[in-house]
């Protein structure tokens, strides 16, 4: 019994931020010349949700969606030059989102410029309980984990919001001009 | 009644001495880390009387530490961002941490937020190669809304803001 208690406690941090950043994702830093951590558990959410204004239209449909979250998760990498990360660093996430629960609903990829965009869901009994973005650029590698019930659309309210780069609703690409003008 | 008031008041001191002690901690830590003192700001007071009544930025108290030319090396980043973790009590939530390289300069920010009653208090240390800032913040709804809608931009911003 205190065996699996010791167990539950040990697993409760993963619970909490159910795509697991990799050493080799957090080595990253070390060549990176920007690195940003984004961490919004349920507390500050709630927070968060408490404190944005419903009367006004801008914010009241993040305060919506922001109240049934239990986490957002921004990690974001720049590098100076391309090549510093390697394809099997992604795949390392990639990976954890795979399970059963999983599935990617858009991929989008640049032969031209490199980039390529992920967004996955995961289902629990019908229902969306979470939401993960991979959007990596030769020179710039972003993920984003948002744990709870939200739809894909409504990815672009929460865009700009909280660290989460704005997203082109079309296709799931990453929007980069909108990042700058916040 | 006395003895109501008398109790309210010594179940909330504990509270109100965590979070100065936090700061506190936090500036003894970078202290000793940077072997230098922070700068002696005069009439800082009143700065906090205006934040009491004007709540700029949304900021109704503050708290401010700067060590002037500390000369940090860039090596150091790892040891300086374990610092400031150990020194930051276990009440603090990480909320963002910027660390930056860009064109051979150095930044580090790191922003520990905290409920407190219908406010919140932000933690923040900034830290460059040749200046550090300690913030502490009490923020009102307002003043959350900016940190929330874009945490990154805030998190740089006090720096600029602090010392400017």
């Amino acid at each position: 019994m205190k065996l699996a208690m010791i167990g539950f406690v040990c697993l409760l941090p993963m619970m909490a931020q159910d795509v697991k950043i990799p050493a080799s994702i957090e080595k990253l830093a070390d060549k990176a010349s920007e690195v940003v951590d984004v961490t919004l558990d349920a507390s500050l959410l709630q927070l968060a949700a408490k404190f944005l204004p419903a009367n006004d239209p801008d914010t009241a449909q993040v305060k919506r969606l922001v109240s049934g979250l239990k986490g957002v998760y921004v990690r974001s990498f720049q590098f100076d030059k391309p090549g510093e990360y390697q394809a099997s660093d992604v795949e390392s996430i990639r990976s954890q989102l795979r399970g059963p629960n999983w599935a990617r609903i858009v991929g989008v990829r640049k032969l031209k410029s490199g980039e390529h965009s992920e967004v996955y869901l995961r289902t629990e009994g019908g229902s969306i309980t979470g939401l993960a973005v991979i959007a990596a650029e030769p020179k710039e590698l972003t993920i984003v984990n948002i744990n709870g019930p939200i739809r894909p659309e409504d990815l672009q309210e929460l865009g700009g919001h909280f660290g989460i780069p704005k997203l082109d609703g079309e296709s799931g690409r990453k929007n980069d001009s909108g990042k700058k003008d916040e | 009644m006395r003895r109501i008031l008398a109790l309210g008041l010594l179940l909330c001191a504990p509270a109100a001495f965590a979070v100065e002690r936090d700061f506190g901690d936090l500036v003894r830590a970078l202290s000793d880390e940077l072997h230098c003192r922070p700068t002696r700001i005069p009439f800082f007071g009143l700065v906090n009387l205006v934040a009491f009544v004007a709540e700029p930025a949304g900021a109704k108290h503050l708290d401010l530490a700067i060590f002037e030319h500390p000369n940090i090396d860039v090596r150091a980043e790892h040891r300086l961002l374990q610092t400031v973790q150990r020194a930051v009590g276990r009440g603090w939530s990480p909320f963002v941490t910027v660390r930056s390289r860009r064109s051979g300069q150095f930044e580090l920010v790191m922003v520990y937020m905290r409920r407190e009653g219908r406010d919140c208090r932000l933690l923040v240390t900034s830290i460059q190669r040749d200046e550090a800032v300690v913030v502490e913040l009490k923020l009102n709804p307002d003043g959350l809304e900016r940190w929330i809608a874009d945490p990154e931009l805030s998190a740089r911003s006090v720096h600029g803001d602090s010392t400017n």
